[in-house]
């Protein structure tokens, strides 16, 4: 993967599309205007001083999208052969959704002029509306789709939200589903929880059942200090450990296939 | 009944299904712990709350059970939420039903000091000057010690 606007020297430069070959270009762009749900109101009823909103508006996103060339240095200038721009009126989040769809037959893609389209838009919506509300913020403007060209389509996958949680590879929001035991011979599963999984940098692991000097938590323990150092601050402070989920001590038993986690005192509530 | 859920509750609602088609129940005690905007941090924005799922609905169970062998209950709710809550909004909900007062208010302060204490749940804050796991407190466990006699189990 390489920045296809810098030349082999670093420098910024145009790239050549009079080789590539024609072909159906589309590409859909979003992002939101948050502001008071006032001024959404008024927005809705057309009680604004300067008129007419979201046709202002969307007139300011198909112009941009045309002129998106003379905005960004190294865009191509380019024949759309369809700009669309709508709204939509979130309520529950108080706010204008914009999103814009851009289209050609050409050589390059058509992404810039679809953003460019979205940030325009929102950016008249808050002249528009500056009247009533200055808190109005604009945010989450982003590629949501885009079709044809050599590097293929593409669409946006939404990213993990916040949610339940624990573990996955110590990204907070992931749920790990208890895995089985990924090698042959009998093994515990080892998950480190919440504030211990972010300090230790892991969130599950396996330890093969004949590795432990004596098959109970406290030879886990000694074993995993053995793999790496960090592990010592299992026997350090309160960290607290559950064997199939049932609160455990350093001589309780372990089986194969076994679940133990190791976490921090607990602070829910 | 427990639940562990992302999605908020409202407590009216749920006091209200307790109670439902219900003559023998003389008092209900509902308890909702909320985000609070300063903590270990004056100025915190959101929290997140972690969860050992399994575990968890598990512990709650156990909390309820040994609430029930302590005082006669008509009904029990609990819903602990998970994920990112924002200052204000409900994290936990604890509604007791009983024949009498007492034993309403006293079950739902017991349920509350042993989840606080024993349900695998962890708290992130997210504060303007960074995030940070919350750290246990000592007065929890005062509270929770003072439902505690010599033959009950310690975790």
């Amino acid at each position: 993967m390489s920045l296809t606007h810098l030349n082999t020297r670093g420098e910024a430069h145009m790239v050549d599309v009079a080789d590539k070959p024609e072909s159906r270009r589309e590409a859909t762009a979003s992002g939101h205007i948050q502001m008071k749900p006032e001024t959404l109101a008024l927005l809705s009823e057309g009680g604004l001083p300067k008129g007419d909103v979201l046709a202002t508006a969307r007139i300011a996103g198909i112009q941009a999208a045309k002129r998106t060339h003379e905005l960004i240095p190294l865009c191509h200038a380019l024949a759309l052969s369809k700009v669309s721009v709508d709204f939509n009126l979130d309520e529950q989040n108080s706010r204008v959704e914009v999103v814009a769809t851009c289209r050609l037959n050409g050589r390059t893609g058509v992404e810039m002029e679809a953003l460019t389209a979205v940030s325009v838009a929102c950016l008249t919506l808050y002249d528009m509306c500056k009247a009533v509300d200055k808190d109005m913020e604009i945010g989450g403007i982003h590629l949501d789709a885009k079709q044809g060209g050599k590097s293929g389509d593409y669409r946006r996958q939404e990213g993990p939200v916040a949610a339940p949680i624990v573990t996955g590879e110590g990204a907070a929001g992931q749920v790990s589903v208890g895995s089985r035991c990924d090698i042959d011979s009998a093994c515990v599963r080892v998950k480190f929880l919440a504030e211990l999984r972010e300090r230790l940098g892991v969130s599950d692991i396996t330890v093969p059942l004949d590795s432990l000097p004596s098959t109970d938590v406290g030879g886990l323990k000694s074993v995993l200090v053995k793999r790496d150092p960090r592990f010592a601050q299992l026997s350090e402070g309160r960290v607290l450990c559950a064997v199939n989920q049932v609160m455990a001590l350093d001589a309780t038993p372990i089986t194969n296939d076994d679940e133990v986690a190791f976490f921090p005192p607990v602070t829910g509530g | 009944m427990i639940r562990v859920q992302e999605a908020p509750f409202d407590a009216g609602v749920e006091q209200q299904r307790l109670l439902a088609g219900r003559s023998d129940i003389g008092a209900v005690v509902s308890f909702t712990g909320l985000v609070r905007d300063f903590n270990e941090r004056p100025d915190i924005t959101a929290l997140t709350l972690e969860h050992y799922p399994g575990m968890t609905e598990v512990a709650l169970g156990e909390i309820v059970t040994q609430a029930e062998a302590r005082w006669p209950l008509q009904g029990v709710r609990v819903i602990h939420r998970v994920g990112r809550l924002t200052p204000g909004d409900p994290i936990v909900l604890v509604v007791v039903a009983s024949a009498h007062r007492r034993a309403a208010f006293e079950a739902c302060d017991f349920i509350m000091d042993y989840l606080k204490t024993r349900a695998p749940f962890w708290k992130k804050e997210h504060s303007i000057t960074g995030d940070y796991w919350v750290a246990e407190r000592e007065s929890d466990y005062r509270d929770a010690s003072r439902w505690e006699s010599e033959n009950d189990e310690i975790p």
